[in-house]
């Protein structure tokens, strides 16, 4: 009790300061967008409804940022924004991999931009930034969480969150929730385990630090294991920003594929909780529940994809409900106060399951495990979708996601006994790529909007009826969250690389999308 | 004066023998790999040009997309830019700036030497095998080093030296008797096996594992590949102008780049995509269809090259039929029949095309 009335003062101290009031994270985002997600829920459901269906052709563009032209931007090739902004106070922050920006969310000029001296990693991505009171946190690749002051971008303090030499690297949008600043690993290369953090969001000191696999024989989840040296091994990275329930007090965190990542032959077994989606409590970092989205990986297939909370009614039971589709290519519903698995279905088709067992989990089947001659298998190892952020729209009940249906080979390259690393592969590959809407009720796909070149970005779903999504030709589309048809669009010259976002300002409702290295505002500015 | 901006840029244009970028390639490197993963993570490397066709590869099965083209452009431009003998990756200039390195795992990872390797691997027979394994992956008896903190904390023997040199638990010989020198050799040894258990380090081993006479029942009959294919006709000797995994690949994903470590050039190139537009009766040019090569469609816009090569570009709208035909769907379409055993038995029927 002390510490929550301690909490709410200083709440109340960091609002007079015009930063981040905390409470502000758990209510629907309309004028902020303040989390990875908007809100904790992982919905990506806007409340807002100025732009909609009948006025979405007068949607303009209002302004352009390229964060490669900008002095220090890195210049020559660029990166790309993966990551989601974060909008506080009418400015957005938002991350490129060793560097943070703030731009004016009404004109898109730049306020600040902090670039971090790097030590080495991958430099694959960056998910966005983190904000609490005053302060902004984001990870760099070479395993650093850096605390900058929102006003002017200086940096307080860096904190190491990894260690480069074990190759694990920085790439997570972090989650603030009460005093806790969340932290995960990225890292598929060598065979190291994963695990999430909470830090001191003043001093950035370690508050605890969860384990993805179990540290020693006779801990829960070791019995899926054939050795304590094979799961301290056994990977489990925890690439991606959770989802938090305020009254249930869990959030609920997605991890990564097992390692070694495709041949497998040295870790037989379930390998928990590697490629689940678990539920922790955030002040102590214990474990309430877990569900195993894909026992035995050996596809590359982490469960690394939102767990999406929403309320809903199965079998006329109300429920709290946490949503994901899977990079496995299936859809799952459970009953996110206890894990209970309520639906498990195919989104996409596939070719590797024998079905779900008792807990509603799937059962690899053995042949369509990666095979010396190679095993065709489907989906490839990009996924039936892969981490671009998927959306529930409360008003249709339908789940959105960016789906993907193809093929490659699977092989073994290393026969021994012991592979290590990146032992096998795949390879090749066709397929096609669509928005599914899915009946969280059923898990059936209601309906199905296929993409003719391709495309996979992260969505948004809004009270004004609409769906955003980005095709594989440049194009910012707006889809009739209804039946999947195009209602507008915009060309970006190059495909959308983030999950939009948007945000109402001065009773302008604006709406905000990354292709490459640029991001655009767009705005309802009549 | 747009003019004159364009004489400048001629004339600053680099000397004679510098190895130029393919026209069309950096933005080629931009849609397809920036699509997934900053440009540098790419640029930062220096690789032979198997090596990235590999890369290329491996991208495509995780799920990058672009056309024949851009593929083939974006390989040679990695190959003239970025091969084994460019330029050591340099830090970006700019506040701050970005480090030197972009690939995984530290910036300072320790480069080995191959020579120096060779020595160790003579030390490590002789001092480290017998518990730790040939592949220093640990045994029973002795821990596994590609795992070890130590040894990936460790350059050049920074952390192996001193752990050596204090004698560990299962010794049996007084470290002291490894020299400097046998220590940084040992050091490269153990790092290159690290380092062999990294992506792209391994290639696919064998797939001639199918029975040629099931192979050839499934060609002449379930497949139909016989409808387009002879084995006499366009597929004569097709087993001596590739090897056996690009084989593979290329009947399973025909136009698709998984090609495995093809002898170059010699394959037949996949045919286009071929498109029929066919605009409205009351359009300017009435009812009257145009066919050509697929240069482009989305939900809104469909492009397509006639056989005269002139770029034609329509809306779409409902009024507007558009038809593609795609010379690879068959192929396509088997995906969902064949089983493993039907796809092994081809491979090794077209084996014997030699």
């Amino acid at each position: 009790m002390k510490t929550l009335g301690t909490f709410l003062i200083a709440s109340a101290a960091l609002m007079a300061q015009g930063g981040l009031n905390p409470a502000r994270l758990g209510a629907p985002p309309t004028d902020t967008w303040p989390t990875y997600n908007g809100d904790y829920s992982g919905r990506r459901y806007s409340t807002l409804s100025k732009i909609n269906q009948s006025n979405i052709n007068s949607l303009t563009l209002a302004w352009v940022y390229r964060a490669n032209g900008a002095p220090g931007g890195g210049g020559g090739f660029g990166g790309r924004i993966s990551a989601t902004p974060v909008e506080v106070n009418g400015v957005l922050y938002f991350t490129m991999p060793d560097h943070t920006w703030a731009v004016d969310a009404r004109t898109g000029r730049e306020v600040w931009h902090y670039a971090w001296t790097s030590h080495g990693g991958d430099h694959i991505g960056n998910r966005g930034a983190g904000v609490y009171g005053n302060w902004l946190y984001f990870e760099t690749p070479d395993c650093n969480l850096v605390s900058l002051n929102l006003k002017d971008g200086k940096e307080r303090w860096h904190k190491p969150i990894c260690d480069l030499d074990q190759y694990y690297f920085g790439s997570m949008a972090p989650l603030v929730v009460k005093n806790h600043i969340i932290t995960g690993v990225s890292g598929d290369d060598l065979d190291r385990p994963g695990y999430i953090e909470s830090h001191d969001p003043e001093t950035g000191d370690l508050q605890w630090r969860w384990y993805t696999v179990p540290q020693k024989m006779g801990d829960a989840g070791s019995e899926s294991w054939p050795s304590e040296e094979a799961m301290k091994h056994g990977g489990g990275m925890t690439w991606l920003t959770p989802t938090y329930d305020p009254e249930l007090n869990m959030i609920y965190v997605p991890t990564g594929n097992p390692q070694p990542v495709i041949a497998g032959k040295a870790r037989p077994g379930a390998n928990l909780f590697t490629a689940s989606v678990v539920a922790l409590n955030p002040d102590t970092g214990k474990m309430q529940w877990y569900f195993q989205s894909s026992p035995h990986d050996t596809h590359d297939w982490d469960a690394t994809q939102t767990p999406v909370l929403f309320d809903g009614e199965i079998n006329g039971q109300k429920r709290k409900l946490v949503a994901q589709a899977s990079r496995n290519g299936y859809f799952f519903v459970l009953d996110r106060a206890t894990g209970k698995n309520l639906a498990s279905a195919e989104y996409v088709k596939i070719n590797w399951s024998k079905g779900v067992d008792a807990k509603g989990s799937p059962i690899p089947n053995p042949a369509k495990e990666p095979q010396l001659d190679g095993a065709l298998v489907s989906p490839n190892q990009g996924g039936g979708t892969n981490w671009p952020p998927p959306t529930y729209d409360p008003d249709t009940g339908l789940f959105y996601v960016s789906a993907s249906r193809a093929f490659s080979v699977y092989y073994i390259y290393d026969p021994s006994d012991k592979p290590e690393g990146w032992g096998g592969n795949d390879r090749g590959g066709w397929g096609e790529t669509m928005i599914q809407a899915i009946d969280y009720k059923t898990g059936k796909v209601k309906w199905s909007h296929k993409w003719e070149d391709g495309g996979r970005s992260g969505l948004l779903s809004t009270a004004g009826k609409l769906l955003f999504a980005g095709d594989g030709s440049g194009n910012l589309v707006a889809l009739d969250p209804a039946n999947g048809n195009p209602l507008w669009h915009a060309n970006l010259g190059s495909s959308v690389t983030n999950g939009p976002i948007t945000y109402e300002l001065d009773g302008t409702q604006y709406l905000v999308v990354a292709a490459g290295d640029t991001l655009f505002g767009f705005a309802m500015l009549r | 004066m747009r003019y004159g901006i364009f004489v400048a840029a001629l004339l600053v244009a680099p000397a004679v023998g510098v190895a130029q970028p393919p026209a069309g390639a950096s933005e080629a490197l931009e849609k397809v790999c920036g699509a997934c993963h900053s440009v540098e993570t790419v640029t930062g490397q220096r690789r032979t040009r198997a090596e990235w066709q590999e890369s290329i590869n491996a991208m495509v099965a995780r799920g990058a997309e672009g056309t024949d083209a851009e593929f083939a452009l974006i390989l040679d431009y990695l190959t003239t830019q970025y091969g084994p003998t460019a330029a050591p990756a340099a830090p970006a200039a700019g506040r701050g700036g970005r480090g030197p390195a972009f690939s995984p795992g530290p910036a300072d990872k320790q480069v080995v030497d191959e020579a120096a390797a060779n020595r160790g691997r003579k030390v490590y027979a002789a001092e480290c095998i017998t518990c730790h394994g040939t592949h220093a992956r640990g045994s029973e008896r002795g821990a596994d080093l590609v795992r070890s903190e130590i040894v990936l904390h460790d350059r050049y023997g920074s952390t192996l030296g001193p752990f050596l040199k204090k004698g560990h638990p299962t010794q049996t010989t007084p470290a002291a008797q490894l020299t400097g020198a046998q220590i940084v050799d040992l050091s490269h040894t153990i790092h290159q096996e690290v380092y062999n258990t990294l992506r792209a380090a391994l290639q696919i081993q064998n797939v001639v594992t199918g029975d040629p006479q099931a192979g050839a029942a499934y060609f002449n009959g379930a497949g139909k590949c016989s409808t387009c294919h002879s084995a006499a006709g366009d597929m004569a000797h097709i087993a001596s102008r590739m090897d056996a995994p690009e084989l593979q690949q290329r009947f399973l994903f025909p136009g698709g780049r998984g090609g495995g470590r093809g002898r170059g050039g010699a394959a037949t190139a996949a045919k286009p995509v071929m498109v029929t537009v066919t605009p409205a009766s009351s359009a300017a040019i009435a009812g009257s269809a145009i066919t050509g090569t697929l240069v482009h469609i989305d939900d809104f816009n469909v492009a397509l090259r006639d056989g005269a090569g002139e770029y034609h570009s329509f809306k779409r709208t409902p009024a507007l039929k558009v038809v593609k035909s795609d010379p690879a769907q068959a192929h396509h379409e088997l995906l969902d029949q064949y089983t493993d055993r039907n796809i092994h038995d081809i491979v090794a029927y077209l084996e014997t095309m030699k």
